[in-house]
């Protein structure tokens, strides 16, 4: 298979990947555009028998963060917030379950994003995720399951803990009053 | 908050290893010793339950395709049916490539444009007052004294309606013959009738040597342009332009006297009016045309 067909067809992976990671799906479709165009053009740059989609991965992401910084208010104001563009898939799974989900998702830092997606989703090995990320596996694995953690608590809330009302509920969100219901 | 040691979990386990676990990350042997620890502590299991829910919930929130555990490592694309809807089908089949110039040709196609321009700026530069009909006075020069204070001198007394001037037209030879004896030297008023400007007028002023003479000529609907003589100590004699706000100044040196022509009208115009008068005056016009 040549490059460039290698490279193409590792796209429809790297498009879901983006519209994941940026919760935006025109964001996600330029940002594999971007980074399909800067592959094709820095093929000599690649190293034949390395990782391909792991590269890719990597192209994306540096991408990912030099626009982000171009639009640092997209993480902050709620109304124009990625998971209200970005329609929850609505099958097995309860749709509202996956709305909050969603919600939680984004509200993850992106190291945490970024690795539960690679992992969870496009099923990367640690391996590969320590080389699309940039970072040593040691990391990958902490960050993942802070990642994991992070997002259990933003959605069921530290289960573990007696229910004390000062809990780290949903961040962002105000305070809400805990009633309980007698049983 | 470091959930890496969390106190809810057993002694021996901690959340990479379960989280690897999830993964299928672990040596056959690490995966034992984990299976054994999750029959043992429900707390730890419910936690592998949690995030193995988490991880089919990613899934299938980002469309991925649902698959029992074992992984895939070639690309497959929207293999199951029921996943086109954030799948292939609305994806777009084309990737643009925008052609791309290496660093190195830009680089060397800018210097090229350099070169050219400071090729150009060299070989143009003495041209250029000609070629801005004299409106460039060069890097940094400054219009002599004498076209300032022309300019000046217009925007003081052109405004004025009752006593824009100290001897009126009706008495030109007077004028003529007062002001010429102030600058020490014979003075002429050339005629601006052709453009429609007829004389009202001159006064006597302080210039930057001596005695200056402001002539003033006003058309039909009242505007008024004004031409300044004053002894000048400079001696060019090139032609130029001073712009002040809406108002333009064309200036030149002839035998010993700077001349000035003020108004605040189109440029071309008031640049021919100028040569005109130059020419009337004894000047050379030709010598900047």
């Amino acid at each position: 298979m040549s490059f460039e067909a290698e490279v193409i067809s590792w796209l429809p992976q790297l498009r879901r990947y983006a519209r994941a990671l940026t919760g935006d799906r025109a964001w996600a479709d330029d940002l594999v555009q971007d980074t399909a165009e800067r592959a094709l053009a820095r093929w000599a740059a690649f190293r034949p028998n390395s990782n391909l989609r792991a590269w890719l991965l990597t192209i994306l992401r540096h991408l990912y963060i030099d626009q982000l910084r171009g639009r640092r208010e997209i993480a902050v104001d709620e109304e124009s917030a990625p998971w209200r563009n970005l329609e929850a898939p609505q099958r097995e799974v309860d749709g509202l379950v996956l709305r909050d989900l969603q919600r939680a998702l984004y509200v993850l830092p992106l190291e945490q994003r970024e690795v539960l997606l690679l992992v969870c989703v496009e099923e990367l090995t640690y391996q590969e995720a320590s080389q699309a990320l940039g970072v040593p596996v040691g990391t990958v694995m902490s960050r993942l399951s802070r990642g994991r953690e992070h997002l259990r608590v933003l959605l069921e809330g530290p289960a573990t803990e007696p229910a004390t009302g000062t809990a780290q509920g949903p961040a962002r969100k105000p305070p809400l009053k805990v009633v309980r219901t007698p049983r | 908050m470091n959930h890496d040691h969390d106190a809810s979990m057993p002694d021996g386990v901690d959340l990479r290893a379960l989280s690897a676990f999830v993964d299928d990350e672990l040596t056959p042997a690490e995966r034992e010793r984990i299976a054994a620890l999750l029959a043992q502590h429900p707390q730890a299991a419910a936690r592998v339950a949690a995030w193995r829910a988490q991880k089919a919930a990613l899934r299938a929130l980002c469309g991925a395709p649902l698959r029992d555990g074992t992984r895939h490592d070639v690309p497959n694309r929207a293999e199951l049916p029921g996943h086109q809807a954030s799948g292939a089908a609305d994806e777009p089949a084309v990737i643009v490539l925008r052609p791309r110039t290496p660093w190195w040709r830009r680089a060397g196609l800018a210097a090229c444009w350099l070169a050219v321009g400071a090729g150009l700026a060299l070989a143009l530069g003495p041209l250029a007052p000609r070629l801005t009909g004299g409106a460039w006075n060069g890097l940094g020069a400054r219009a002599p004294a004498f076209a300032e204070r022309a300019d000046i001198a217009y925007a003081v007394y052109t405004p004025e309606r009752r006593h824009p001037v100290e001897v009126a037209a009706s008495e030109e030879e007077h004028l003529i013959n007062w002001l010429s004896k102030r600058l020490n030297r014979p003075l002429s008023v050339p005629s601006l009738q052709e453009y429609g400007y007829t004389l009202v007028g001159g006064r006597l002023l302080p210039g930057e040597t001596g005695p200056a003479a402001q002539f003033m000529y006003e058309n039909r609907s009242g505007a008024r342009l004004t031409l300044y003589v004053s002894g000048t100590a400079r001696d060019e004699t090139a032609f130029r332009l001073l712009r002040d706000g809406n108002r333009r100044t064309f200036y030149w040196i002839s035998d010993g006297l700077g001349y000035a022509l003020s108004g605040p009208i189109a440029e071309g115009k008031l640049r021919s009016i100028a040569v005109d008068v130059c020419s009337a005056l004894g000047g050379k016009p030709e010598a900047w045309q």
